[in-house]
């Protein structure tokens, strides 16, 4: 049985290196990545230039494209910003929190029926450089920073990429196809066509 | 933080003065802080660990230049008269202190430089159990929070505050909202969230600048139909609400009397009339129909109305129950041109729910 390798990342330039090494073969060692996401002791200098707040909505800003393998995010949540429930498109996501604390609710897939309310599974908070991690095999969450006084930031990896996604409707779970944009990619402010936002909340 | 940067001008880091995190005495921060004093700095921050006592009076001689004030998280029970003298404050930060007693804000903020010089308040995280009035005068300010306070209630007289476009009243004990909230022009940014909020007054449909609206986790069971009218929403979200989901008609109608029903036929048939016969408190009632919403129906009520609560997309995304008034259970309801798209689709499903709704109703209304 191969060992769980433990690697430390002391920046998030190592973080990214190390990422790219873990994601080189075809085969994805979640153990090892979630441990190496939350070796990473968040250090704010390292991604202020990424860490892109908007007044109305949370943020995603591209840090990484990962060769193809994964997309590495920054997410930014002010005050009181919250995510629809969402699944993943069949890949993994791991969240780290790189600041403030984020509230993760986990729901059941609708069933075949398709209406009535949504059935909550769990609720945790996460905290500080821990990573949590989700699949769609694992189900639905929605992720919501509650502070009504501290913003939030996150460091989202997902592979294999993906641009799109479902949000459901926790009354009915109905299910709406969205297409995910970025705020800002490398760094730079990269505006979307479209202002209305996507999600049904 | 792109808004307070810009309050300040993109202040750069030598104009920019931290104190280190920890604590100090009221004597030993006024020390440090003259002995800092300095005529180019624009921001300050004094957040970490506990401050005893107000800022020192001698603020403003000290740092004439100042801008903005970071006093987060200092364990302030009150801020003191040092603000007065603060000759062009733009932003004040004073989140998780011990705000909220009476003194906590000094006298005559209106009066001060910083009643027409200040442009964004943030005093989140403290104990306020009231909009404090003295907030009422600071004229140009853009951007309030008094998020995770005590309020149960928003003055009217917020309404003053007519500069205002970003309102944060998230995680507090309000119960209502009050009208006058609709006569702020630029309020872009309104967040409610985390309340005991039971319904949205329909005036809000006033708020034309409107672009994020946050109800969730609060008490509504519907939303007055004028929301329709916010057509520049972007963001609205309305989660944790014990929303209704299925057709509801208000069972409790009570059918209207002879009079209401008299005067109907007035209206409706324009019988001619005048003060000649009928007497007064008559044709004053003539004078209260309201015509009823629907425009396929040419009616009026007087006292005798259906509310009735309708599902209908909003933006072609949302299914938001709504109330509408009508004249009677057997008006159908209308359907607002406001709303796009799918329309057809939520008008067949409530005709659907309709036909089964006598028994399903009581099953709503009772479960």
């Amino acid at each position: 049985m191969e060992q769980t390798q433990v690697w430390k990342a002391r920046s998030l330039d190592e973080l990214v290196q190390l990422l790219h090494r873990l994601f080189a073969g075809d085969e994805v060692n979640v153990e090892e990545v979630q441990a190496l996401m939350e070796s990473y002791e968040s250090n704010p200098a390292d991604w202020a230039g990424f860490a892109q707040f908007d007044e109305f909505r949370y943020t995603r800003n591209l840090v990484d494209k990962g060769n193809g393998k994964f997309n590495l995010m920054v997410l930014c949540w002010a005050e009181g910003h919250g995510s629809s429930i969402h699944d993943h498109t069949d890949s993994h996501c791991f969240m780290k929190i790189l600041q403030g604390n984020l509230k993760e609710t986990l729901f059941e897939w609708p069933g075949k029926k398709g209406t009535g309310e949504m059935t909550k599974k769990s609720e945790r908070v996460l905290r500080e450089n821990q990573c949590a991690y989700i699949n769609d095999s694992i189900g639905l969450h929605r992720v919501e920073n509650t502070s009504h006084t501290e913003p939030a930031v996150s460091l989202h990896l997902y592979s294999p990429p993906f641009d799109s996604c479902n949000t459901f409707d926790q009354r009915t779970g109905h299910k709406h196809k969205v297409k995910m944009t970025f705020y800002s990619q490398f760094g730079e402010r990269t505006p979307y066509a479209t202002a209305v936002s996507q999600e049904n909340n | 933080m792109e808004p307070l940067e810009e309050a300040v001008g993109g202040a750069a880091a030598a104009v920019v003065l931290e104190l280190p995190r920890r604590e100090r005495g009221a004597a030993e921060l006024a020390a440090e802080l003259e002995a800092r004093r300095s005529g180019e700095t624009r921001r300050l921050v004094l957040g970490g660990r506990r401050v005893s006592g107000p800022l020192p009076a001698a603020l403003g001689r000290w740092f004439p230049a100042l801008e903005v004030l970071d006093v987060s998280g200092a364990g302030l029970a009150e801020l003191g008269a040092a603000l007065l003298a603060l000759p062009r404050l733009r932003a004040l930060l004073a989140k998780n202190n011990r705000l909220g007693g009476p003194g906590s804000l000094p006298k005559g903020l209106a009066q001060a430089p910083l009643g027409r010089s200040l442009r964004v308040l943030n005093l989140s995280g403290n104990r306020f159990a009231e909009l404090p009035p003295a907030l009422l005068g600071l004229r140009g300010l853009q951007r309030l929070s008094l998020g995770g306070n005590r309020l149960h209630s928003i003055p009217p007289d917020i309404q003053g505050l007519q500069s205002l476009e970003f309102l944060y009243l998230g995680g507090n004990f309000i119960t209502s909202i009050p009208p006058e909230l609709a006569n702020l022009p630029s309020l872009s940014y309104l967040v409610l969230c985390d309340n005991k909020i039971q319904s949205i007054p329909p005036q809000l449909a006033q708020l034309h600048s409107l672009r994020s609206l946050s109800l969730h986790n609060n008490l509504l069971t519907y939303l007055p139909r004028e929301i329709l009218n916010l057509v520049h929403l972007e963001e609205l979200s309305l989660r944790g609400n014990p929303l209704v989901v299925r057709f509801v008609r208000d069972l409790t109608y009570n059918p209207p009397s002879l009079q209401e029903l008299a005067g109907r036929t007035i209206k409706a048939r324009n019988v001619p009339y005048g003060p000649s016969d009928l007497p007064e408190n008559l044709l004053k009632y003539l004078n209260l129909a309201s015509n009823c919403p629907n425009p396929k129906c040419g009616g009026v009520y007087f006292d005798s109305c259906v509310r009735q609560i309708k599902f209908v997309d909003f933006c072609g995304k949302y299914r938001l129950p709504l109330m509408h008034y009508l004249c009677s259970p057997e008006c159908s309801s209308p359907c607002s041109s406001a709303s796009q798209s799918s329309t057809s689709q939520s008008e067949s499903d409530s005709e659907d729910e309709a036909i089964a709704a006598a028994h399903r109703m009581q099953k709503v209304l009772l479960g």
